[in-house]
């Protein structure tokens, strides 16, 4: 019944491109807008991966030295990535995390070395050998009297800073 | 090395400057490979572009005009699917910092609404939009029914419907206890009971310890007698993998079933009834009335319609789309600014040393909890599985075909349907208030057997009413139709008023109270 | 289809909409952020430099704290000084229990994990554990000192007063209070603060050091400020010090728990009777969960304890818990107690000592001297000083310092008493019964009821079971002149049941005979051997069939 209505020609022209396709401003502002929404909801979304607070407990912790370690060697706090030195009346602590990639360094009679990929690390942390970037870091200690000792695992200090027990 | 030389010679470009052509040329040659039919200006382009687009090519390539009506659909599916989508695309953030282990679950819910960035307002936007997918699913099987869209050949989509209400609901219920509160807790624990209420039946019948179908699907569900960590790992993976999945995979169906189906249903007058054409429908088919479908011939059954005069069909793209992306965003907008004002509920961690009282199931759960105050195995078990077996049945009970595609078509019509919902509204209310007044066979026989209370208890005396109200309705209009409509109204009635009754009218112990407020000990 | 894009216009900038506001509201509006804006605003301009917006929190494995709420408290934070000398915003006092390692929720309550200041304060629905109001802070120590051991109350009034009377906060501190110099005592010098003295331990020589340093000093304080202390009066010193463990008020508030009776009928920690409801980890109880239908004023667990200590049946009904008649004061003394029973589920290591010594040990958390016992377990029923107590709505309780009963009972009369109780009584068998008394302690209580009255058991020559009589006239007589008080079948009612299993037993006729005859002065109980206005005397041969018609309910329930 609508063939009647419409001439076959118009019917033609449909298929072809329209020459002068009409502005539909109210179908694009609809489009876009839609497309704003989505686009700021996802980058809203985007920002809930990236934790504001980190689950990990301080690494501020509090350690008894024992009489018996000697100069020289190194204590080691259970649970804990630092070593303790004991030189004489001055004490201080060197982190044992390999600056490579992370992993726990083995005090040896001639420093530090790293299991993973070969580092090898003076008795001062610093770098002799292996693809670690920088020296094992010295970390911050304070003391708290008798033989305690604040250790802040995360607080790096200039190497050769030591406090005196 | 010759060929070379020649392409020099003709004065060509050299491979770099090829390279470099190519080179900038390549954003917009991608886009090109990407969209290959280039921008929709002519109803051709249009047409590629939807059937050459893996997500859009669902669609038929022009619509029914009687599709597109509002009144047609209220959108219900397109916005039941738009909830899915948020569903996935919140739980899958929310996946990042939840974890699935007693008390450890509950503060990861406490991190994800006080530390997470926009934690908070995506499980509010996931709470609220799993509730709106519930209401909307409903909500489009009523609309399916009333407009009797599940006549042949759109029998099997109905079921498959029914499939999607149950995975959907499913989901729901699963993700109830994964913030690990009492509210879930106790929630979790009533509905995993009413898993068990077969038992009822079997120790009613003596034969619980040879066939404990009950037991079997708590533990099932639980993994243990108690709500644990066994059974918050189970709801975990069952909410977050086994249903997902299981619904893709129905709504994959679902979609393709429509498009196999013919399109939504409309009545067989539909040209008529939408009157001419306006001036953006244009013939089809009309230019080669003599072009044939040579897989046609190798296809059994009817074919595809060919070669028919012009249809009231318009380019899906844009006028479908726009339809799709109105609802979808709708049902967006709805589900941000519920969001954004309420709170999704977080009580105290669970407590299996303190009830809550009342324990409530999820809402959609309290009418059955309702009818499982009377009969745990009639509630919870028999009259869903009646009704769901009844609701499943519907397409292949009501073969007639008058009234297909409009609302409450059929013998009847309109006012069988308000009679209807007035005796299924008085008929559940009476019954309810009668309970409610004057107790019920076990207040009065204490002593009465166990399978007589599971067999009679208002909640069979209701099935019942309903059942012979619609037998009479079936007889006096002499037709199926009317039968399924006075029922389908009937249960529509008595669930929304089971429904606000569990949800607003119970208080501790089950007791019926007015208001919350007359609550004791508040 | 025009509508359609309408819809599709609107919807999407509804939702753009709100996802804005919501931005806006994740950045700018949450408590924490404006709060630290706040601080940086008030920091001087160096400090503001550093000072960087985010969340903060304290974490602690040891005891589970995941405390967020140094992001509002920002100079609480380990590492951050925040505003210097605010009380919110500053640094935290110096206390034992740094919070860098221990959190803030362990002692303060509150729930850690929350950044909005309703919700972190506890004080919103469903957090069952609020912030500890200020006035009882120190009840947040009950979370892990379980088991602070306490003196008797007066000897702890007595040493307090004892230390300030020796004026020894001249120079030393002590919650917060003293270590003033004297006027004029230049080249005196400060003592150490003794507010945690108790935990520390301080050496047993104390005062013959001051005493030296007194004989070598010539002025100052030593000489003006220091004077000699009899032996008792150091041991009430001793005693006093011991008890501060830096938690003012927390020991009186325990003392004082422990001189009202009240674990005559409460456990606490699995000591005490079983009438009353456990109170082990009432101090843990969420306020969402009690009815404070009858309670007027805040919903809070201090206001609903208070209520419930002026009037227990007012706030839970059937109380079976007396109104005690407490002051004001030990209202609130008693709140503070009983909110400190807050027991957290910690690993051993981080067990005090306190808790260590009870649990491992067996020692006691309360003193175990006679007044103290009595205090702890007696006192409510029987009364401070013996008197028996009577409370509105209750029958009368015993009244065991009672010189004519004191006379009458051996020793080993009260001490079995004391470990068999009275079945079906409110007395319960303390040495029966889990949580109940030790051997030794039951021989102090019994010195120490003896005490009360003052009078030695007279003796008695006769065999426990001499008395014959006729026990049909017995039973007439019984009923006319005992049923009243007694009881038709001695079941008790104003009196004390005489059908009990554990009385038949215990008392010899001698006890009934003579009870009967001379009665008990100052209580109910008449002396029915002497007649009165109203009613003849009882002859011997009366009271004899009376003994032996009460003799016949040995056996029988």
């Amino acid at each position: 019944m609508t063939t009647d209505a419409k001439p076959t020609q118009t019917a033609r022209s449909r298929l072809e491109p329209e020459a002068m396709p009409r502005r539909d401003f109210l179908g694009l502002a609809a489009w876009w807008s839609a497309a704003a929404a989505l686009l700021f909801g996802f980058l809203g979304a985007m920002r809930l991966p990236k934790a504001a607070v980190l689950p990990s407990p301080s690494k501020k912790f509090k350690v008894t030295l024992p009489a018996s370690v000697a100069t020289g060697q190194p204590y080691v706090p259970a649970g804990r990535s630092v070593a303790i030195y004991k030189d004489g009346a001055n004490v201080y602590a060197i982190s044992t995390v390999c600056t490579h990639l992370g992993c726990i360094v083995k005090a040896t009679d001639s420093g530090f070395d790293c299991p993973c990929h070969g580092s090898k690390f003076a008795k001062d942390g610093s770098v002799l050998k292996g693809p670690a970037p920088k020296g094992l870091p010295w970390v911050e200690l304070k003391h708290l009297g008798g033989d305690i000792f604040l250790v802040d695992e995360g607080k790096a200090v200039a190497a050769g800073t030591t406090v005196i027990a | 090395m010759n060929n070379v030389v020649e392409k020099r010679n003709a004065g060509e470009e050299s491979a770099v400057g090829r390279f470099v052509e190519n080179l900038k040329a390549a954003p917009h040659r991608f886009t090109e490979t990407m969209f290959r039919s280039g921008r929709p200006h002519s109803d051709r382009t249009r047409s590629t572009f939807v059937f050459g687009n893996v997500f859009l090519h669902l669609h038929s390539v022009r619509t029914h005009r009687w599709s597109l009506r509002w009144s047609a659909t209220w959108g219900l599916g397109i916005a039941a699917f738009s909830c899915f989508f948020v569903l996935v695309a919140t739980g899958v953030l929310l996946m990042f910092y939840y974890k699935p282990y007693p008390d450890v679950a509950y503060l990861s819910i406490k991190d994800i609404h006080f530390v997470v960035p926009t934690g908070r307002f995506i499980r509010n936007i996931h709470r609220w939009s799993g509730n709106m997918m519930v209401v909307i699913v409903l909500l489009h099987m009523a609309r399916v029914f009333y407009t009797a869209a599940y006549r042949p050949p759109r029998e099997f989509n109905w079921v498959t419907g029914m499939g999607l209400l149950a995975v959907t609901l499913g989901l729901s219920f699963t993700g109830y206890l994964l913030p690990w509160d009492q509210l879930a807790y106790w929630a979790i624990t009533i509905g995993a009971n009413i898993a068990q209420s077969p038992r009822e039946v079997t120790d009613a019948l003596g034969m619980t310890q040879w066939f404990d179908v009950g037991g079997l699907q708590k533990l099932i569900l639980l993994g243990s007698e108690e709500v644990g960590e066994e059974a918050l790992i189970r709801f975990y993976l069952f909410h977050v993998m086994i249903l997902p999945l299981a619904l893709v995979a129905l709504i994959a169906v679902h979609f393709w079933r429509i498009r196999k189906d013919g399109g939504l249903a409309r009545p067989v007058d539909a040209d008529t009834r939408l009157g001419p054409p306006s001036g953006e429908v244009y013939p089809v088919f009309t230019e080669a009335p003599q072009k044939t479908y040579s897989l046609a011939a190798i296809v059994k059954g009817r074919t595809a319609v060919v070669g028919r005069g012009p249809e009231q069909t318009i380019p899906s793209m844009p006028h479908l789309l726009f339809g799709e992306a109105a609802v979808f965003m709708l049902t967006i907008a709805l589900s941000v600014i519920l969001a954004i004002f309420l709170d999704a509920p977080l009580k105290e961690v669970a407590n299996p040393a303190v009830p809550e009282n009342p324990a409530k199931a999820p809402w959609y759960f309290l009418g059955l909890q309702e009818l499982v105050s009377h009969s745990a195995f009639m509630g919870g078990i028999g009259i869903p599985m009646i009704v769901l077996i009844g609701l499943g049945l519907i397409p292949y009970l009501d073969r007639e075909t008058e009234g297909t595609g409009i609302w409450f078509g059929g013998p009847g019509g309109r006012p069988l349907v308000v009679g209807s919902a007035i005796f299924g509204l008085a008929a559940v209310v009476a019954v309810e208030a009668f309970v409610i007044r004057f107790g019920w066979i076990r207040q009065w026989w204490p002593n009465t057997p166990q399978l007589v209370v599971t067999l009679v208890n208002p909640g069979t005396l209701l099935t019942f009413l309903y059942a012979v109200y619609s037998v009479w309705c079936l007889r006096k209009y002499d037709s199926t139709r009317a039968g399924a409509l006075a029922l389908f109204t009937c249960f529509v009635c008595g669930f929304v008023v089971l429904t606000v009754i569990g949800s607003y009218f119970r208080g501790p112990n089950w007791d019926f109270y007015w208001s919350p407020s007359q609550w004791p000990g508040h | 289809m025009k509508a359609n894009k309408h819809l599709l216009l609107w919807s999407s900038l509804a939702a753009l909409a709100v996802l804005l506001w919501a931005a806006v509201d994740e950045n700018f509006l949450r408590d924490w952020r404006v709060i630290q804006w706040g601080i940086q605003a008030r920091l001087p301009s160096s400090q503001a430099d550093a000072f960087t917006i985010q969340l903060r929190q304290i974490v602690s494995r040891e005891v589970g704290a995941t405390d967020r709420c140094v992001s509002c408290h920002v100079g609480m934070a380990p590492g951050e000084s925040g505003i210097e000398g605010d009380r919110l915003f500053g640094r935290h006092r110096d206390v034992v229990h740094d919070p860098a390692s221990y959190g803030c929720t362990v002692c303060h309550g509150g729930q850690g994990r929350a950044t909005d200041t309703a919700d972190a304060h506890g004080t919103v629905p469903h957090w069952p554990e609020p912030m500890l109001p200020k006035e009882y802070l120190f009840a947040g120590c009950g979370g892990c000192h379980t088991h602070l051991s306490v003196p008797n109350l007066t000897q702890l009034e007595k040493g307090r007063a004892r230390f300030e009377q020796a004026d020894c906060l001249a120079c030393h501190k002590l919650d917060g209070r003293g270590g003033t110099l004297r006027p004029g005592g230049a080249g005196g010098q400060e003592g150490p603060d003794l507010s945690r003295v108790g935990a520390y331990g301080f050496k047993a020589n104390w005062y013959e050091h001051h005493m030296e340093q007194k004989k070598k000093a010539a002025s100052g304080p030593w000489v003006s400020a220091f004077g000699e202390l009899s032996e008792s009066e150091r041991r009430e010193i001793d005693e006093y010090l011991r008890s501060r463990v830096g938690a003012p008020g927390l020991s009186e508030a325990k003392a004082l728990f422990h001189t009202l009776g009240c674990r005559g009928c409460h456990k606490v920690r699995g000591v005490g009777g079983d009438d009353g409801p456990d109170l082990t980890a009432v101090g843990n109880r969420d306020p969402g969960q009690l009815s404070f239908a009858q309670v007027q004023g805040e919903r809070t667990l201090a206001n609903w304890f208070k209520q419930h200590f002026r009037s227990p049946a007012a706030v839970v009904q059937g109380s079976a818990m007396p109104e005690l008649g407490l002051t004001e004061r030990q209202v609130d003394q008693l709140t503070f107690y009983v909110l400190s029973l807050r027991r957290r589920n910690y690993p051993e290591a981080l067990w005090p000592k306190d808790r260590i010594r009870a649990e491992r040990f067996g020692m006691r958390e309360f003193a175990t001297d006679g007044a103290t016992l009595y205090g702890t377990f007696c006192a409510a029923c029987h009364g401070a000083g013996g008197e028996g107590m009577r409370y509105p709505g209750f029958a009368a309780f015993p009244a065991i310092g009672n010189l004519d009963f004191l006379r009458l009972v051996s020793d080993d009369f009260l001490r079995e008493q004391i470990k068999r109780g009275r079945p079906g009584r409110r007395m319960p068998a303390w040495g029966q019964q889990e949580g109940g008394l030790r051997d030794e302690e039951i021989s102090r209580l019994v010195a120490y009821v003896r005490d009360l009255g003052g009078a030695a058991y007279e003796g008695d020559p006769k065999p426990r079971r001499w008395v014959e009589g006729d026990v049909v006239a017995g039973e007439r007589l019984y009923v006319k002149a005992c049923a009243a008080c007694h009881g038709d079948r001695g079941e008790g009612r104003e009196g004390p049941a005489l059908n009990n299993r554990v009385l038949l037993d215990l008392a010899t006729d001698t006890y009934l005979f003579k009870t009967i005859q001379n009665g008990r002065t100052g209580t109910s109980m008449v002396a029915f051997g002497a007649g009165s206005t109203v009613r003849g005397a009882l002859t011997d041969a009366e009271i004899s069939s009376i003994v032996a018609f009460l003799r016949t309910w040995e056996g029988k329930k």
